[in-house]
């Protein structure tokens, strides 16, 4: 698996020196990154996810502890959806980053050439896979701190509108939350002498592990690992970086951001705050569950306020992350393992829906205002029912993937509202929230595709194949979860059953 | 392995929807391949009830899908899912012959038929469930399909719409376009099933099961932990709070009444014979269960009567308040969604008071047997309905009247169905109705009981009236004007047979009534999930009570045919309008008792001024603000402050110049996020991670 990420990387460093036409450069990324997803899928299909499936160890250091890469039935459903959606927008990108050189040309900039779009591309794409399949706090760090930058240079290069300033917002923010994780693991690390949460060479997760630390500083260290992945999640309070980072990086980017990225966050809640800090997670988990549903109704409200279908996204993206927050706060194996499904619907769903932005501002010479469109499903039926789709699996409607995480996630709250005594109060709030998904989700739709033609949208035609079909891949691959979601769900269940019902250290 | 094709009586129509997208431009073809599924799968409903009748006991067949969660790929047969399944499947098919002709020429066929049939799929799939997730899959399949066959036209053209174009009450726009329905029906109902899923949620965690059987089986270790917190009713309420939206009840009701923006077969199918059924049909799977409870658990018995009576309260009052509205409706269709959400208003009394009474089998019966008839008649009613329309080219009844002689075939079956209905003797509607009056006054609960004698005349009055005026009133100017241009006549074969089967099923079947209705009802109740005791239903009838409802309906019948079908009854209603009184009742009941403007003007105006104003108040001033105006302008403050205090004070120059130099590259640095100079923060950027990089590398050696 390292060599399938890192090979990628490496070949991705000679692009900008190489004079290929853009067709090339797009065929090879998307090979590319094909590599790692292959790697990925065939590695789960074989071990079937049941146990733990490890590379050899490439680094060790008595101090820091080992780096290998893991894949489990916890990170499996991030690095597939991660590799599908990178591969695919990496082939999308050849006709919208065509469209989106020539915008920039017109006004007067120079756009960094193809090679280094498609090079910080492919290196933003196979760290995140990294980050997900680490199974060290600093292999976890690195990984997340080198996708930092070619994602902050995507957005300095190619972005909208005020694109230096929020590109730099962008990186101080993302680096906010990377530093306070990063203080809260070497505080820990140092302490107890290793940085592993997974041990690879005895093949067993670390938990408890923070436990063990002096009880003055172990709370500190565990909330600021914990606040440190909120700002990177973007809860609400520290969520503000992410509408003008979504909003202005170019779309291919934004797309990898909102379904990608963020989303990370929420796994190393389970990965590393849970399993390191067990009994301090159960504690602030009941906040966490109202914090979350204040993330959903906030992120909803905010979304409907929206008038640019980029800044919408990004505010439903935040209501969304709520969501996962929720599934993550429920503590049960059914609430979690929805949490991760949920990821891996949200990516999706997200994925078609910045893709759909991308046809639009393609298509419609850079609309992305919600009042200027209507009636487009009579001249983008292709892209209608891809948009549908995606607002589908963000809602939760069959047939998607998005069902099932809706389910299992509602499921675990239940449970665990149950436990604390917020059954009503939970259900009244989640009301609320998910009624404002659907309001907004379908507004949108609505707003978007139906109704009468605009000036703006009257000479609309369907989008070329070469951004559809990618588009098309992910919701096929989308639909077939729905159908088969038991190849992930089981294992999951069953792993995160057993971290949660191990005896817990102290 | 002998019931597996149990399976297909669901999966045969989504194959047929599958193959309708690959047969994209098959055109006839691809029309009747979607039929034909549908028709497969009516037969095979016919197999299976045939089946579980003969067994005589309740099949349940499951294969493992997501075994560590329990979720099941299964059905479940007893006889009411197996009367259930075929009673859909059969209107399924009718409705999907009308279609034939009745959307020919259409240009979406292809979507129409993909959702006709994946609707078909989903309602068996929630009829035939053996789990709840299974169940809810299905009901929210049935709701976008509802969303998408709703929203069909959805380019929102001004015939297309529903309401009067222009009219407004306290302000609100009361017109729909297809698009805004299909929002509606969506946003509504997915409101509800929130509810669902979170009772869904309660029980598994309670029982640590999704299986419908299985929650019978476990009835005391769910109900018995929330009976003794006194979470029962809630619960109850919150796990229904779905089969109250999907069924259009009193508060929920007015996305029923805006879906009519969609195709007239889709409304006969989906908003009134089939999913909007799947309420009472949700209460007729678990309402045995919850009765069960109560039985089992002495804690439990007052929080389940609680339940149970706000059911029938609820259905009561929309059985009433929908018809109410449907008095002075304009439109031929709103007058039968209007008459649709009050007939599920009785199915709820129904299966309200049946909980409250030493018979619950008898409300039960009373609920199912009404759910049937109601079924054929309404489904016949919309599709005369649709055909009306058609040939009038007006949704509106002002521009009908007179018809009868034209189409006289369409003027027989909305009779006979008009008159099933108004529950005329021996009609279906009569025997069915009839029972869930005589119900719901054994209940108890009086205003239940006295809401379902009074919609018994109001009924009776605006079914007459539909039928005066669209056969029988005077001609309309369009209706001469068409006349005049030979443009009337009567529909096609493949329209006609349809409805006209129907609404001769409705009247042959209260014909044989009395011979074979107990055998029906009987074999309808032989096992149910959650009735153990046998039960003999008979023809019974309390005698004052039928002479109270019949004169209640005879009433409503004289009295419209003296204000539609005589001269003096219409002057006087044409002067009664325009009476300040009359004028303020009539709008009070045509906008719908203002209930629709109060929610846009509460709800949906209330969260868009809430949005507004905390995205302008709250994010952009004080969240944005503070962390991009005001943190830089504090580091850069400090600075300067910082820069005073050392300059005046410090007497030490290097340490002066040292400190204030580091605030001054501070202040300006989170200063420049304004002006943005990359290369600085790359710099610092890397030297942070350099720095970490060396502290990692030190500390190890």
């Amino acid at each position: 698996m390292f060599l399938s990420i890192v090979i990628p990387m490496i070949i991705s460093l000679v692009f900008p020196f190489l004079n290929w036409r853009k067709k090339a450069f797009a065929t090879i990324s998307t090979i590319l990154l094909l590599i790692p997803l292959a790697v990925i899928s065939w590695l789960s299909v074989i071990y079937g996810l049941r146990e733990p499936v490890l590379d050899p160890v490439f680094f060790s250091n008595p101090a820091i502890g080992n780096f290998s890469m893991l894949l489990d039935s916890i990170s499996a459903p991030l690095a597939i959806s991660i590799g599908l959606v990178t591969s695919m927008i990496a082939w999308y990108s050849l006709k919208y980053m065509d469209h989106r050189f020539e915008e920039m040309k017109k006004e007067d900039h120079k756009p960094a050439s193809w090679g280094v779009y498609y090079m910080l591309y492919i290196l933003f794409s196979a760290t995140m896979i990294g980050t997900v399949l680490s199974n060290n706090l600093i292999e976890f760090y690195i990984f997340l701190e080198v996708a930092l930058l070619p994602s902050f240079l995507l957005i300095a290069f190619y972005g909208y509108g005020k694109r230096e300033r929020i590109a730099l917002l962008y990186l101080i923010w993302a680096h906010v939350g990377a530093l306070s994780f990063l203080v809260g693991a070497l505080v820990l690390g140092l302490n107890v002498g290793t940085f592993d949460y997974f041990n690879p060479i005895k093949i067993v997760a670390n938990l408890g592990l923070g436990e063990t630390l002096p009880e003055a500083i172990r709370f500190a260290a565990f909330m600021t690992i914990v606040i440190g992945l909120f700002v990177k999640m973007a809860v609400f309070g520290v969520h503000i970086w992410l509408p003008y980072a979504h909003a202005e990086a170019p779309t291919t980017v934004s797309a990898l951001l909102s379904s990608n990225l963020i989303g990370i966050a929420g796994y190393a809640l389970i990965r590393i705050a849970y399993v390191l800090f067990p009994a301090d997670f159960r504690a602030i988990a009941p906040y966490m569950l109202g914090w979350a549903l204040l993330t959903i109704i906030y992120g909803g409200l905010m979304a409907l306020a929206q008038d640019d279908f980029k800044r919408f996204l990004a505010y439903s993206s935040v209501s969304q992350m709520g969501y996962i927050l929720m599934g993550v706060a429920s503590v049960s194996a059914i609430g979690m393992a929805g949490a991760l499904m949920h990821y891996a619907a949200h990516a999706i769903g997200k994925a078609l829906l910045f893709a759909t932005a991308g046809v639009l501002i393609t298509q419609l010479h850079g609309l992305r205002s919600l009042s200027k469109m209507g009636g487009l499903a009579s001249k983008m039926p292709i892209t209608a029912s891809l948009a549908l789709i995606g607002f589908m699996h963000i809602t939760g409607v069959p047939p998607s993937l998005g069902l099932w995480s809706e389910i299992l996630i509602l499921t675990g709250v239940a449970n665990f509202a149950i436990e604390i005594n917020q059954f009503i109060s939970t259900t009244i709030l989640l009301l609320i929230g998910i009624g404002l998904s659907t309001a907004y989700s379908f507004i949108a739709m609505k707003r978007i595709f139906f109704g009468k033609t605009t000036e703006s949208t009257e000479h609309a035609i369907e989008a070329r194949w070469t951004l559809l079909i990618p588009m098309i891949v992910i919701a096929a691959v989308g639909m077939i979860f729905f159908l088969m979601p038991q190849f992930l769900v089981d294992p999951m269940i069953s792993s995160l059953n057993n971290l949660l019902k191990l005896p817990v250290p102290g | 392995m002998i019931m597996d094709y149990a399976f297909f009586t669901w999966l045969t129509p989504y194959l047929g929807a599958i193959l309708t997208l690959l047969l994209n431009r098959a055109g006839k073809s691809r029309d009747i391949i979607a039929v034909l599924a549908i028709f497969g799968s009516a037969i095979f409903s016919t197999l299976v009830l045939q089946e579980e009748l003969t067994a005589n006991h309740a099949i349940h067949i499951s294969y493992p899908w997501i075994s560590s969660i329990g979720v099941t790929f299964g059905v479940y047969i007893d006889s009411l899912s197996a009367f259930m399944a075929l009673i859909v499947a059969w209107l399924s098919f009718l409705i999907a012959i009308y279609s034939l002709k009745y959307m020919e020429g259409d240009s979406g066929l292809t979507r129409y038929w993909f959702f006709f049939d994946f609707f078909v799929g989903n309602m068996l799939l929630l009829v035939l469930a053996d789990n709840l997730v299974l169940m809810f899959l299905g009901w929210e399949g049935t709701g976008l399909a509802s969303y998408a066959l709703i929203g069909h036209w959805y380019t929102d053209e001004d015939r297309r719409c529903m309401g009067d174009i222009g009219r407004k009450a306290l302000g609100k726009p009361m017109w729909f376009s297809p698009s805004h329905a299909g929002l509606r029906a969506m946003v509504f109902t997915r409101l509800g099933n929130v509810g669902f899923v979170a009772g869904i949620g309660a029980l598994y965690y309670l029982t640590g099961t999704f299986s419908i059987p299985g929650i019978a089986q476990k009835v005391v270790q769910w109900a018995g932990p929330l009976a003794h917190n006194g979470l029962l009713f809630p619960f109850l309420l919150l796990f229904s709070l779905g089969a109250f939206a999907k069924s259009a009840q009193f508060p929920f009701h007015e996305w029923l009444v805006t879906a009519m923006a969609g195709p007239t077969s889709v409304s006969a199918l989906i908003h009134a014979a089939t999913m909007v059924k799947a309420g009472v049909y949700f209460l007729l799977r678990f309402s045995p269960i919850f009765v069960l409870a109560a039985q089992e658990i002495p804690a439990a018995r007052p929080q389940v009567h609680a339940f149970f009576s706000t059911v029938a309260i609820i259905g009561g009052f929309t059985a009433f308040f929908m018809a109410t509205q449907a008095l002075v409706a304009r439109e031929l269709k709103l007058i039968l969604a209007f008459s649709t959400a009050s007939q599920l208003g009785y199915m709820f009394l129904a299966l309200g008071s049946a909980g409250l009474i030493a018979e619950f089998p008898l409300g039960f019966l009373a609920g199912l047997s009404h759910l049937m008839s109601h079924a054929i008649f309404k489904a016949s009613l919309f599709l005369v309905a649709g055909a009306v329309i058609h040939v009038v080219r007006s949704r509106f009844i002002d521009d009908m009247g007179g018809l009868w002689k034209i189409m006289k075939w369409s003027f027989l079956a909305m009779s006979l169905a008009a008159l099933s209905l108004m529950g005329m003797p021996p009609f279906m509607g009569f025997w069915t109705k009839d029972t869930i009056i005589e119900v719901a006054h054994e209940s108890g609960v009086f205003i239940g009981y006295f809401f379902g004698v009074v919609t018994a005349m109001l009924t009776a009055f605006y079914s007459t009236r539909m039928v005066i005026r669209t056969f029988l009133y005077e001609k309309s100017e369009n209706v001469l004007r068409l006349e005049e241009e030979h443009r009337l006549h009567e529909v096609h074969l493949l329209m006609l047979l349809p409805y006209l089967t129907l609404a001769l099923l409705a009247f042959i079947i209260g014909l044989v009534w009395p011979i074979y209705g107990t055998e029906l009802l009987k074999a309808m109740v032989s096992n149910v999930l959650g009735i153990a005791d046998k039960f003999y239903p008979s023809l019974e009838f309390n005698l004052g009570m039928l002479a109270i409802s019949l004169a209640m309906m005879f009433m409503g019948i004289l009295i419209a045919i003296g204000l539609y079908y005589t001269s003096g009854g219409r002057k006087w209603i044409h002067t009664a309008i325009k009476n300040p009184t009359g004028k303020v009742l009539h709008d009070f009941l045509y906008d719908r008792w203002y209930i629709n403007s109060i929610y846009y003007i509460v709800i949906v105006e209330g969260f868009a001024w809430l949005s507004r104003t905390i995205f302008k108040y709250f994010e952009t001033l004080m969240i944005d603000g503070f962390y991009h105006c005001f943190i830089p302008w504090l580091t850069n403050k400090l600075s300067i402050l910082g820069f005073k205090y050392f300059e005046t004070d410090v007497i030490d120059d290097t340490y002066n110049d040292r400190v204030v130099k580091a605030f001054k590259a501070l202040g300006s640095a989170v200063r420049k996020i304004q002006t943005g100079i990359i290369n600085q923060y790359l710099l610092v950027f890397f030297l942070g991670l350099m720095l970490i990089l060396l502290y990692l590398l030190l500390w190890m050696g």
